[in-house]
């Protein structure tokens, strides 16, 4: 990318976000763009382009016959593929920051207003307590939840949890250690809505939903919407805020079949791979000049993924690599530094954006603040789709 | 209510039976195929490729026409296993915790089969476990393909 071509992130906000507010959805989005606008000082007509996901965490209702982008890729096997988008909930903001750069970078619009917006109306086991008789299911879930798959915790971070350790010999006390250091730097976030410190034996004494996955490895179901605001670098010297830049960024989907968390070829070497490898084609930088790490965090071992997929480890090595301390604050890579989706609530991906804007600004993260932080790295979803941006301050 | 060959009674409860499968006329043959004891995936006779989940198309050869079940021996190894603690759904209230395997099929092993294994303690599921399939009538008119120890 030329420097000429280069997409920043001038605004950035957050509608008000906790459990069951009673907002709906159009309220959380107003709010958060309003925010982002008023961050940047931006108004309305300086604006020419919008993307949103809006699209339910979880299976999609039994009975829909749902088909989006990615499932026809896998179904005429177009894979790995690097621009497409989907209504699967995890990568969500990633497919929106990609159609806005992507849409500046060509010309269709100068300035796009990206927004990530979530409600969870029932807790799981509403939920649960809601099924009314025998539930019947089709699609390719008629091939898991009659054996009791019904959760993305199993699919997304036990199966492929359980076969890190396995493979690896990861450790639960190593993913305890990744849990202890996001919510060390949940507790210097005043966005953060889990803010009491945690420690080793808190992770190890606290109950499993299905191991190796204990609760405190999940992200955490808000209502809340996140948005982020793209312009060219042009534009972007002319707002109230330092712009911040993306540097290198990318899309990946890799599986042909077969389709699905629970079946992609290696639930340790999947889509983020791809995409890593694409986000670092695309630049001169290499993963030694990477300040901090935003890396995805519905689940704990979706980190140790990316921090092998991004080059920051070895395969296999993210355990002994975050229980070294090189992932807390003051490390060599500092991780998910404003306390990641288990802390600051699930915002698929948005938040982590949102956070490396802050850190390069340079004054924006208070005690969480990375000194000198000039590049950095954001990633969203995992297995068989995801996608990563490199941003840098200058 | 009549779904392929299971007939659910009017007075049954959400706990009695897991989430039901829902053929259609994709994946008939597979339920058609475990009803009577026999594992099917679906094959693409042109280049040789299993296909699970079933598709109207071959992904590698993009054949319509090929497409056909193909019976396979049942026989397996783990590739992951969950120990499913939390129930998420009423059925499984009384049944947690309860394991939850994923089985690299010998034909082929990226076809993967998510199922349980039965009559094994769940602490002791190890990856590559040798595993072959049986069939279980889990409630009242509904068959389900469950692994035991090969």
């Amino acid at each position: 990318m030329s420097k000429r071509d280069r997409v920043a992130a001038i605004g950035v906000g957050y509608s008000t976000t906790g459990r069951r507010t009673g907002l709906t959805r159009r309220q959380l989005v107003a709010q958060a763009s309003v925010k982002a606008m008023a961050d940047c000082g931006i108004t309305a007509d300086q604006i020419d382009g919008v993307v949103l996901h809006a699209g339910v965490a979880g299976a999609e209702p039994p009975g829909l016959d749902r088909i989006d982008a990615l499932d026809v890729a896998q179904m005429l096997g177009i894979m790995p593929i690097s621009f497409y988008n989907s209504d699967q909930g995890g990568p969500a903001y990633i497919h929106a920051a990609i159609s806005a750069i992507a849409a500046i970078q060509s010309g269709q619009a100068h300035t796009v207003l990206t927004v990530r917006v979530i409600n969870q109306r029932l807790s799981s086991a509403q939920e649960r307590d809601s099924v009314q008789g025998p539930m019947l299911v089709g699609g390719d879930s008629q091939f898991t939840m009659p054996f009791g798959s019904v959760t993305p915790i199993q699919t997304i971070s036990a199966l492929p949890a359980q076969r890190h350790m396995e493979r690896y010999g990861t450790t639960e006390e190593q993913f305890g250690a990744h849990v202890v250091a996001q919510r060390a730097n949940a507790v210097l976030n005043d966005d953060a809505l889990m803010r009491d410190p945690l420690t080793m034996d808190d992770y190890l004494n606290s109950r499993y939903v299905s191991k190796p996955v204990r609760l405190l490895d999940c992200d955490y179901p808000v209502d809340s919407a996140s948005a982020i605001i793209f312009t060219t670098e042009e534009r972007a010297r002319d707002f109230a805020k330092k712009p911040v830049f993306v540097e290198s960024a990318s899309l990946s989907a890799t599986d042909i079949l077969p389709a699905g968390f629970e079946k992609v070829v290696d639930m340790n070497h999947s889509s983020p791979y791809h995409a890593a490898e694409l986000m670092w084609s695309r630049t001169d930088l290499k993963p030694a000049d990477v300040d901090c790490a935003q890396l995805y965090d519905g689940f704990t071992i979706i980190v140790f993924q990316w921090l092998e997929a991004l080059g920051f480890c070895g395969e296999g090595e993210a355990g002994p690599f975050v229980q070294s301390g090189a992932t807390r604050l003051g490390g060599s890579l500092p991780v998910n530094t404003d306390g990641g989706a288990c802390n600051v609530g699930r915002r698929h991906g948005a938040n982590f954006c949102i956070e490396s804007v802050r850190q390069l600004r340079g004054n924006e993260s208070g005690a969480r603040q990375v000194k000198d932080a000039e590049v950095a790295v954001w990633a969203n979803a995992v297995g068989p789709f995801s996608g990563a941006v490199l941003m840098t301050a200058e | 209510m009549n779904v392929a060959s299971i007939t659910i009674p009017e007075s049954a409860e959400a706990a009695d039976y897991p989430p039901i499968p829902e053929p259609d006329n994709l994946t008939e043959f597979f339920w058609e195929g475990v009803a009577s004891h026999r594992l099917l995936i679906q094959h693409c006779d042109a280049c040789d490729t299993y296909i699970h989940y079933p598709r109207p198309i071959c992904p590698k050869c993009l054949s319509m026409d090929h497409l056909a079940p193909k019976e396979v021996s049942g026989r397996g190894t783990i590739y992951s296993h969950t120990t499913t603690v939390q129930p998420f759904h009423p059925y499984f209230v009384d049944k947690v915790p309860y394991n939850l395997i994923i089985v690299a099929l010998e034909e082929d092993e990226n076809v993967r089969l998510t199922s349980n294994l039965i009559d094994y303690p769940n602490d002791d599921i190890r990856i590559g476990m040798p595993v072959q399939v049986t069939f279980q009538e889990l409630a009242p008119g509904l068959t389900l393909p469950l692994f035991k120890l090969a």
